[in-house]
């Protein structure tokens, strides 16, 4: 029983990190219609900044994350015109080439940060590295437990922003028809700027707790994109409240099926589950997906 | 286009071709005639393996260097310097096998020192054994480089299977009855699942309890596989993996409150970034190496392993692990086995097989251990002699705690904050 409830525990922290990674990238697919390859990049590059800040300035991940917000937000802001203009090309395939184009970005970030930073993996230290809380017979990581908040959070931030401001009325109706949202007034590109901005940030700071936890090297960025490919495709691309679903899900399913399956199968049964969502529910486990 | 192709340029460019062969011709021919000994070099000088291929060429450059100092190599009463050739591996096998081949054909290299990686060094065998060309290899620990029974390969540092099997048996021996059960976990990828394979075997052979063998995949989160080892309570956890993995494991640990009575790891372990990363959480933590500069070993170049240890380190600024020891050895072997053939290179095909013949009846002793190669069986052509060493992690620094002959200090156990 005790390794049971230990179970559900470890899911529901997992799917707490899944959260935190994924939200961002469902809002700006929403907005732009890109699916961003470079997600990954954006965690592990936020993790470097957070390993930096304590290597050179002493300051805690749990304050240089709001540094890393606002610095990577301000990037992705720098960046994302650049994106609308590939995925608005009149050229053929605009989808295809913003696909590329991503990737592409993540190309260059993965190989930047092996050219900066080599391939050794950085340990992130905060105050609350080993800090743990005991309930029971349940050991909670204060760590893990920080970004599950962080993750409802976001969440909730996200959802007053797109709907309790007129900011996010703009982005609900670019994410609508982007058209008819330029028609009636509303600046697109600007819009999808700041969407590009706002999920650069929040991805970058779900890195700093990600690289908190495990550890960041260049090659991480792969996991963690294809980590946040999974929650979205299961919460259904574009759906922004699937991914609360989707993500604690599969870190449940993934936690459960390590402990009672066996851990060599877990990613077995989540590419089974994806591909049954896939085939049954494209639209996602709440039906919102695009 | 066409009209941009003039007759003129045509026979321009074909006279001025004729002639830089004609004048280039003598130069290639000079380069096979040199009296000296041409050495290629196949490693990861970029790329992901990078770190480690370019400390397999510290280790192959360190020996190059110290026996140029002596004249080169002596074969026959008259020494032969010895040149060295690089092909950039680039990380990748396919790269590693077209730069053996430039080696081999551009270069006319008479021996081959062995790429970093395991996958790399599968990829090059072939070429080898195409172009008859021995190769020596001071890295690759898989066992697979040897299952196919390579005629022209020949590895210094035994295979991980081996290592790991040997050291848990060491480990028992050190600890008596007080440690009676192991749990062996490990990444499912061919180098971590041979390690923890070893580790099995191991246990089995020195007849521990098995309480749990789990490979679980590289983007596998920890937790889980934390929480069943923590409800096994086994006393010695032994993890197949990298570096990374090893950090992430010893921080999964620690945030759920768990720390075995003994933890041993493999290479990574040793690695700076290891300790560095990881600081006061690294102590306790159990490595497994097949070379430390404290071993009583010793050879006329290098002297003991102290003395190989401070030379490396004057000349490349760090101490040296057993990767770079392993290459520099390689050199010591090529020497040993030109001697015994006693033939002034340039060496043509047949010249190569026989010093191919005469590496594998190879049997010294060397500052890096001693060195015999299998001539049978699983292990064919590895250097099955050295026995690994099991080294400890304390305040940072790595200290040789088993088997005894080999030992600096004593063995923490049960590691410092075990539950």
């Amino acid at each position: 029983m005790d390794l049971f409830l230990q179970t559900i525990m470890n899911g529901v922290l997992i799917g707490g990190i899944l959260i935190c990674l994924t939200i961002g990238f469902q809002l700006t697919f929403g907005v732009l219609h890109v699916i961003d390859f470079a997600v990954g990049g954006w965690a592990m590059l936020g993790g470097y900044a957070a390993y930096w800040l304590v290597a050179l300035a002493g300051i805690d991940p749990f304050i240089s994350i709001f540094l890393v917000f606002v610095l990577f937000a301000l990037i992705g802001r720098a960046v994302g015109p650049l994106i609308y203009h590939v995925r608005t090309s009149r050229y053929a395939r605009p989808d295809l080439m913003a696909l590329a184009f991503t990737f592409g970005l993540f190309l260059l970030m993965r190989g930047g940060a092996l050219w900066l930073w080599s391939y050794n993996s950085r340990n992130v230290e905060s105050v609350f590295s080993g800090e743990f809380l005991t309930v029971g017979p349940v050991t909670i990581p204060v760590l893990r437990l920080s970004a599950f908040l962080m993750a409802l959070l976001i969440s909730l931030g996200v959802f007053l922003l797109l709907y309790r401001t007129r900011f996010g009325m703009a982005v609900r109706a670019v994410a609508q028809n982007r058209d008819h949202a330029g028609l009636m007034g509303v600046d697109v590109k600007r819009v999808s700027a700041y969407v590009y901005g706002l999920y650069t940030g929040i991805t970058a700071s779900a890195g700093v707790l990600i690289a908190t936890i495990y550890s960041v090297n260049p090659s991480v960025g792969v996991r963690y994109t294809l980590f946040a490919f999974f929650v979205a495709v299961l919460a259904g691309l574009g759906s922004v409240g699937g991914v609360l679903i989707a993500g604690l899900a599969l870190g449940l399913m993934e936690s459960v099926v390590s402990t009672y399956v066996g851990t060599r199968y877990s990613l077995l049964v989540v590419f089974g589950v994806l591909f049954l969502v896939l085939l049954i529910a494209p639209k996602g486990v709440l039906g919102r997906g695009i | 286009m066409a009209g941009k192709f003039s007759r003129r340029a045509l026979l321009r460019g074909t006279v001025l071709g004729s002639g830089a062969l004609v004048l280039g011709a003598p130069v290639v021919s000079a380069q096979g005639q040199e009296k000296v000994i041409r050495c290629g070099v196949v490693t990861s000088l970029s790329g992901d393996n990078r770190f480690g291929g370019n400390l397999t060429r510290r280790g192959y450059d360190l020996w190059a260097e110290e026996i140029n100092k002596l004249g080169g190599i002596e074969i026959a009463g008259q020494r032969y310097p010895v040149k060295m050739f690089y092909g950039d591996a680039q990380s990748r096998p396919a790269s590693g096998a077209d730069a053996a081949v430039r080696l081999i054909i551009q270069d006319k290299v008479d021996v081959l020192f062995g790429p970093y990686t395991s996958g790399v060094t599968l990829a090059v065998q072939p070429i080898s054994a195409k172009y008859q060309v021995p190769m020596i290899s001071g890295s690759a620990e898989s066992p697979n480089v040897w299952l196919s029974k390579p005629a022209f390969n020949f590895g210094m540092i035994p295979a991980v299977d081996l290592t790991s099997d040997k050291s848990i048996k060491v480990l028992a021996e050190n600890l008596g009855s007080k440690a009676k059960s192991v749990a062996v976990v490990g990444v499912d990828e061919p180098f971590s699942k041979e390690t923890a394979e070893g580790f099995r075997h191991g246990v089995q052979e020195a007849g521990l309890e098995l309480k749990r063998f789990e490979l679980f995949p590289a983007n596998a989160d920890l937790t889980p596989i934390i929480s069943k080892l923590k409800d096994d309570n086994p006393d010695i956890v032994a993890v197949g993996g990298h570096e990374s993995v090893f950090i992430n494991f010893v921080n999964a640990a620690v945030s759920l409150d768990y720390r075995p009575k003994a933890l041993i790891m493999h290479y990574g372990v040793t690695s700076a970034a290891f300790i560095n990363q990881l600081g006061e959480k690294a102590n306790g933590a159990l490595g497994v190496s097949v070379w430390t500069a404290g071993l009583p070993y010793r050879d006329d170049l290098f002297g003991t392993a102290s003395d190989y240890s401070e030379l490396s380190f004057a000349r490349w600024g760090t101490h040296p692990d057993y990767t770079e020891a392993g290459c520099s050895a390689s050199g010591l072997v090529l020497q040993d086995a030109a001697r015994r053939l006693g033939k002034a290179p340039p060496w043509d095909q047949k010249t190569r097989v026989e010093l191919t013949k005469a590496i594998e009846e190879t049997d010294i002793e060397t500052f890096y251990g001693p060195v015999a190669f299998a001539k049978e069986g699983d292990h064919f052509h590895n250097n099955i002699k050295p026995v690994p060493v099991v080294v400890q992690i304390k305040d940072g620094k790595v200290v040789p705690v088993a088997p005894s002959s080999a030992a600096e200090g004593e063995l923490q156990y049960p590691m410092p904050g075990a539950s």
